[in-house]
């Protein structure tokens, strides 16, 4: 069973479907099939889990759209959320 | 093709309950409204804290909303109790009701003498439209003739993989038989207007989608403008971050889930009831209760609520169900959810067959069986948006 959704083919953040450990195997399904990541901290349940390699300022795809842009390098397996991630619709800081 | 029984009107939609709307023209007038639905069974109030003390556009979103709400083919009939000296006029209410056919009274406090005689009165008068309301018999309807209104909050991450996908599946087979469904929370459409608009049946409307997003989110910048108000300036709520929901796009992009795949028949403007039948976009903001307000006011008879992290709330007169995509939410929230979605995520069903079962719900609550809301008392979601100037 998957541990994380990937939702469209083009997003390259995928949904927790469980809570994860840090080191834990989390698969995901991809265009190419499930493919394995390594959890690079404890992500809670429904949380989003980088599928791919994002330079800062790369979009964040989820739902085939952009949510935002990497505020830092992040790597396959990083928690992505709001301490990597902005977003110039509805900016809070 | 699919039926609900309901209440014929003597126009528009039919009405999904058959209850006596007992509404003040004024807050003022709101005690006494309150002591007549103590004493008469088969009534609601609808009171509110607006009706004087405003001016222009604020006064006539309250006379929309007021207008729109009493005009609910979910109620029978209406009693309107003003106090006389009001902004907006117990007069202007009732005529507004009585023009569309539907059964109204109306009593004026300071015509009556005090509160005590105006109670007295307003229960005779609600006591008599409850035993004429008793008399009608349901019928059944096709499906084309209810309008659904769509709405989410306490949203998390499980809202746009399982909820908001199973009820945009619903959606789509309303609107596929002829029937119609509204989308709103304007505020929390940014981000994810271009999609909208790409399924606008003209490009005129696509425009209309465009502006309306757009024109919120700049009365939202000029709200947050000012440095002190910095940290109240979040589109979204701390629970929703909690939830796994990072930015205000992501949380449109989910949202907007809920409306289904097909085309985009309008825009309404707040307060504004449907013409012809077909999926809409309703300009009113994103707070829960001004827009399940701005849903009834449009005449949604149902409207279905997807929560991730859980909430109770429901709108006097209107069933709200209450569908969560998150199973332990839905666990730990029985008494107040009504749809569990959360086997999508689970045990891997598809969303047509979760669909399935919610528009079954969907049909039995239009044809009588209350929702949790309803049986909880839930009443928290009748608030008239405001504008002061923006």
């Amino acid at each position: 069973m998957l541990t994380a959704l990937c939702i469209d083919p083009r997003d390259n953040v995928a949904v927790l479907l469980r809570e994860v450990r840090k080191g834990e195997d989390v698969l995901v399904n991809m265009k190419t099939g499930t493919v394995h990541l390594k959890a690079q901290s404890d992500i809670p349940f429904g949380h989003k889990i980088a599928v791919t390699t994002l330079s800062v300022s790369e979009p964040i795809i989820k739902y085939g759209e952009e949510i935002g842009n990497a505020k830092t390098l992040i790597q396959p397996g990083e928690w992505v959320h709001l301490k990597n991630v902005i977003c110039e619709r509805g900016r809070e800081d | 093709m699919h039926t609900f029984y309901g209440y014929r009107r003597p126009q528009g939609l039919p009405g999904v309950r058959n209850l006596v709307a007992i509404i003040p023209s004024v807050f003022c007038a709101n005690t006494v409204v309150k002591r007549i639905v103590q004493q008469v069974a088969g009534t609601i109030e609808l009171t509110h804290p607006v009706g004087c003390s405003q001016v222009g556009l604020d006064l006539e979103l309250t006379a929309k909303a007021l207008k729109g709400v009493s005009r609910h083919p979910n109620f029978y009939g209406v009693v309107v109790v003003g106090l006389g000296c009001e902004r907006f006029r117990a007069k202007e209410l009732a005529d507004s009701i009585a023009a569309t056919g539907k059964p109204v009274e109306m009593l004026v406090i300071q015509e009556e003498g005090d509160t005590q005689q105006a109670i007295v009165k307003g229960v005779l008068l609600a006591q008599k439209l409850v035993k004429q309301a008793a008399k009608q018999q349901k019928e059944e309807f096709p499906l084309s003739e209810l309008c659904l209104g769509l709405k989410c909050g306490g949203t998390d991450a499980t809202s746009g993989i399982a909820a908001n996908p199973v009820l945009g599946w619903v959606t789509d087979q309303i609107v596929a038989e002829g029937g119609s469904a509204m989308l709103t929370e304007v505020t929390e459409l940014i981000g994810a207007e271009h999609v909208l608009a790409r399924r606008a049946v003209t490009p005129q409307v696509g425009e209309k989608i465009l502006e309306t997003v757009h024109n919120m989110e700049n009365k939202l910048k000029v709200g947050t403008a000012h440095c002190d108000l910095q940290n109240r300036s979040a589109l979204i709520s701390p629970g929703n971050e909690d939830g796994g929901v990072t930015t205000v796009v992501e949380k449109a992009l989910g949202g907007i889930h809920k409306g289904g795949t097909g085309p985009i028949t309008g825009v309404l403007a707040y307060g504004e009831p449907l013409v012809e039948h077909g999926l809409y976009i309703l300009d009113c903001p994103g707070h829960d209760g001004e827009a399940v307000t701005g849903l009834a006011a449009s005449g949604c008879q149902v409207v279905v609520f997807t929560t991730g992290r859980g909430t109770p709330t429901g709108f006097p007169g209107v069933p709200v169900i209450k569908i969560t995509g998150n199973a332990s939410t839905y666990e730990r929230m029985k008494f107040n959810l009504d749809f569990n979605a959360g086997e999508i995520i689970d045990k891997g069903l598809s969303i047509p067959k979760v669909g399935a079962g919610l528009l079954k719900t969907v049909i039995e609550t239009a044809s009588g069986v209350p929702t949790k809301a309803e049986i909880g008392l839930h009443d928290e979601l009748f608030c008239i948006t405001r504008s002061y100037g923006g």
